[in-house]
């Protein structure tokens, strides 16, 4: 007795087209998307991984936009820092030359007007603003840090506050973006304004000029410390950027190892499917086609 | 009978044979394309011999009750088949729905919204009284809440449909057992006149295969023809020509419809077919889903409200909550949304002061720290995109396979039951010469009595 076999090939042809066609239409699909992972089942762990590749690459772009806006607002402040460093040169000259007894009277007081304005000059430093805030007013950015009040020690009014603002420039990594006015310029250490005043009233008056250029040295010495903050901020911000650039350029090449097509093998699976949706599809034809016993009964 | 009237007598019962075998296998041909059909075999006997003196001669043949070629052990196993393959089906289609809003491989995900959100708080942080900053964190908010809605939206609507789904696929049970009922009547009916219940089983698999399904039908042969259906846990649907309808009645607590079973509710060991599969939607896997989404909505709105509220606002006032405080996890994120509009109400400072951004730092940095359930917002909802990513992937898996094996069966059912042209044709060649040959055996009787005839 012969085996029988199945004569409905119908619904097996149909199934074996079916899943040509599919195999077809993935290759097509991976193709134009450039994916191999095109919904979150064709690789469920790779499809998560690309969550977490997407939010860090977010994040990455994001802390650059930070270091972008952050960086021209630092280097005001640290312009602000190195002009009132310079000022503060050419006041120290001036005080010497004041000191050392051979000016007369009236040049003697013109040096003072020098100096008023040197003062005058790093005050307006001290009220730097960026962007319409006040760069040296520690985190009252809006209220104008400096102003002269004689009934003050020394002279000078600070009106911010002692605020420091950090930001978070990558995962992890904060770095401080201001420093207070006083700090820099009206600090015990070393009070920029109040010598500079110092220095005017002993010019004007002509009394304890030596003292009043050594307290200016001072304050120069502190306020040449307080521009390396700068300095360091940069960098720090400069390498932080390389950094964070390098690293979205290996997540973008990371995304693309965990869901991106080889070209190459798509490319031959399209090839193959198609090959198979012909070859089916001619067969389904011929075995449809072909007679069977009863066609030859007359 | 012997002599030439019995040869007669014998031709023409073979002439009636082959002719009824032509018909059957007429019938075998005209039904090659009926889905169910069995097809039926020709069953001739030889008749009883009778004495003619001392000789015992042939009484011709007989055509008997056909008999319908069929394999009822494989017929169950296609319907176990029949069984995942409705369950996976019913499970597949809202599954990649809720795949393609979370469709993560092409951005269209929360993820984006979400960190979007943080990230708009972290530009906020470098210029914290920047008023047009301070708005964008309002509008990433909402948009934030938009997803949220809209995810919850959608999954609800799935829910509502598989619920509606639900009640279709018992009213369709109920229609295919009352059926089944009837036909066991008829079946049984015919067996008990000792006849091939034929063309009545093949409706009464057909049905049977149509009930397994949308449900976990378990069938046991009854004896006299009649076949009893169970759901896998017993509940009764047909008992010869009994059938037991199932009823849906509204559960309070979810609002959906239970399934019951002659006054017992059945809906959680309902676990196979169209049924199952809908079931297992609207009970399970779109509840722990939407479940893992509140968690993350009421996680996100939780700290980002703590973290305000622990700030100022640009007048230097305590911050208020960002979000509208969900009253609890369930429906947190069908309820996410922004509770202020005023762009100065943004908490960015931690001392009061305009230029602070202590606070708007600590909000962007709650995306990197464990404030849902355990977990950073970010890997929390990538475990959420891998559950529902592996639980498609899966069936995926299994709707293949389940599918390879039901052609494997449907190729046996079919090498056993089908109706081959070939064969067919064989057999009506067969027919056909052994009703010419009785033809002509009449004809050569009616030579020979013309011949006798003829001498007187």
């Amino acid at each position: 007795m012969t085996i029988r076999i199945n004569p409905y090939v119908v619904p097996d042809l149909l199934a074996a087209i079916a899943l040509d066609q599919q195999q077809q239409n993935t290759a097509i699909q991976q193709i134009s998307t450039g994916k191999s992972v095109n919904s979150l089942s064709d690789n469920p762990a790779a499809a998560t991984d690309v969550v977490f590749n997407h939010i860090q690459a977010s994040q990455n772009s994001q802390y650059l936009l930070n270091i972008t806006d952050l960086t021209p607002q630092l280097q005001t402040g640290e312009a602000a820092v190195n002009s009132a460093v310079t000022a503060l040169t050419q006041a120290i000259s001036l005080g010497i030359e004041g000191a050392n007894g051979t000016l007369s009277a009236a040049n003697q007081q013109q040096v003072a007007t020098q100096v008023i304005g040197i003062r005058d000059q790093i005050l307006s430093l001290a009220n730097q603003t960026y962007q319409g805030n006040y760069v040296f007013a520690g985190t009252a950015t809006s209220t104008l840090p400096f102003v002269l009040n004689s009934a003050l020690p020394g002279g000078v009014q600070y009106n911010g506050n002692s605020g420091v603002d950090s930001l978070d420039i990558a995962q992890g990594s904060t770095i401080a973006i201001n420093v207070p006015g006083s700090q820099i310029f009206t600090n015990s250490a070393g009070n920029v304004i109040g010598s500079l005043n110092g220095l005017i009233t002993a010019l004007q008056t002509n009394t304890g000029i030596s003292a009043a250029v050594t307290t200016v040295q001072q304050a120069f010495s502190h306020l040449n410390s307080q521009s390396v903050f700068y300095g360091n901020a940069l960098t720090q911000l400069n390498s932080t950027q390389n950094y964070l650039s390098n690293s979205n350029l290996q997540l973008a090449s990371q995304e693309n190892s965990l869901i991106g097509v080889d070209l190459a093998t798509a490319a031959t699976n399209l090839s193959q499917s198609t090959l198979a949706v012909n070859a089916v599809l001619a067969a389904t034809n011929q075995i449809l086609s072909t007679l069977n016993l009863l066609s030859y009964l007359k | 009978m012997g002599g030439l009237f019995g040869i007669l007598g014998i031709s023409s019962g073979a002439l009636q044979a082959d002719q009824g075998a032509a018909a059957i296998t007429g019938n075998n041909i005209a039904n090659v394309n009926t889905p169910g059909y069995s097809r039926e075999q020709i069953n001739l006997s030889e008749n009883a011999p009778i004495q003619v003196g001392n000789f015992l001669l042939g009484d011709g043949v007989s055509l008997d009750q056909t008999t319908s070629i069929r394999d009822n052990l494989l017929q169950q196993r296609i319907n176990q088949e029949n069984q995942s393959a409705g369950q996976l089906s019913a499970f597949l289609g809202p599954l990649n729905q809720v795949q393609s809003i979370f469709n993560e491989t092409s951005s269209s995900g929360l993820q984006t919204p979400l960190t979007a959100f943080f990230n708009s708080l972290s530009q906020l942080s470098a210029t914290p009284n920047s008023s047009a900053l301070r708005e964008g964190v309002i509008t990433a908010g909402q948009n934030l809440a938009s997803a949220f809605q809209q995810d919850a939206s959608t999954l609800q609507s799935l829910q509502s449909n598989a619920d509606l789904s639900v009640q279709q696929s018992v009213s369709q049970i109920n229609t295919l057992a009352t059926q089944i009922a009837a036909l066991n009547t008829q079946v049984s009916s015919l067996i008990a006149a000792g006849k091939d219940g034929g063309a009545f089983e093949d409706q009464r698999s057909q049905l049977v295969n149509q009930l397994s399904g949308l449900v976990d039908v378990s069938q046991t042969d009854a004896g006299n023809g009649n076949i009893t259906l169970t759901t896998s846990n017993g509940a009764a649907l047909v008992v010869g020509a009994q059938s037991f309808a199932l009823s849906t009645r509204i559960n309070p607590a979810t609002a959906y419809q239970d399934v019951y079973s002659q006054g017992a509710d059945i809906t959680s060991s309902i676990t196979s077919g169209t049924l199952g599969g809908q079931i297992q939607v609207r009970d399970k896997e779109i509840p722990a889903i939407l479940n893992k989404l509140n968690t993350l909505a009421y996680g996100v709105a939780t700290a980002v409200n703590t973290q305000s509220k622990a700030g100022f606002d640009a007048n230097g006032v305590a911050g208020v909550n960002f979000f509208s405080a969900p009253a609890a996890v369930n429906g947190a994120a069908a309820s996410f949304s922004v509770a202020i509009t005023d762009p100065n109400l943004v908490a960015a400072s931690s001392d009061g002061s305009v230029g602070s951004n202590g606070n708007v730092q600590a909000l962007a940095n709650l995306q990197n720290q464990n404030i849902v359930a355990g977990q950073t917002p970010g890997n929390y909802y990538g475990g959420l995109i891998y559950q529902i990513g592996s639980d498609i992937s899966q069936a995926n898996s299994e709707q293949t396979s389940v599918g390879l094996v039901q052609q494997q069966l449907t190729d046996q059912q079919g090498a056993i039951s089908g109706v081959s042209l070939n064969e067919e044709a064989t057999n009506l060649i067969r027919y056909q010469s052994a009703f010419q040959a009785s033809a002509s055996v009449i004809s050569a009787v009616d030579a020979m009595l013309s011949s006798l005839l003829a001498i007187t």
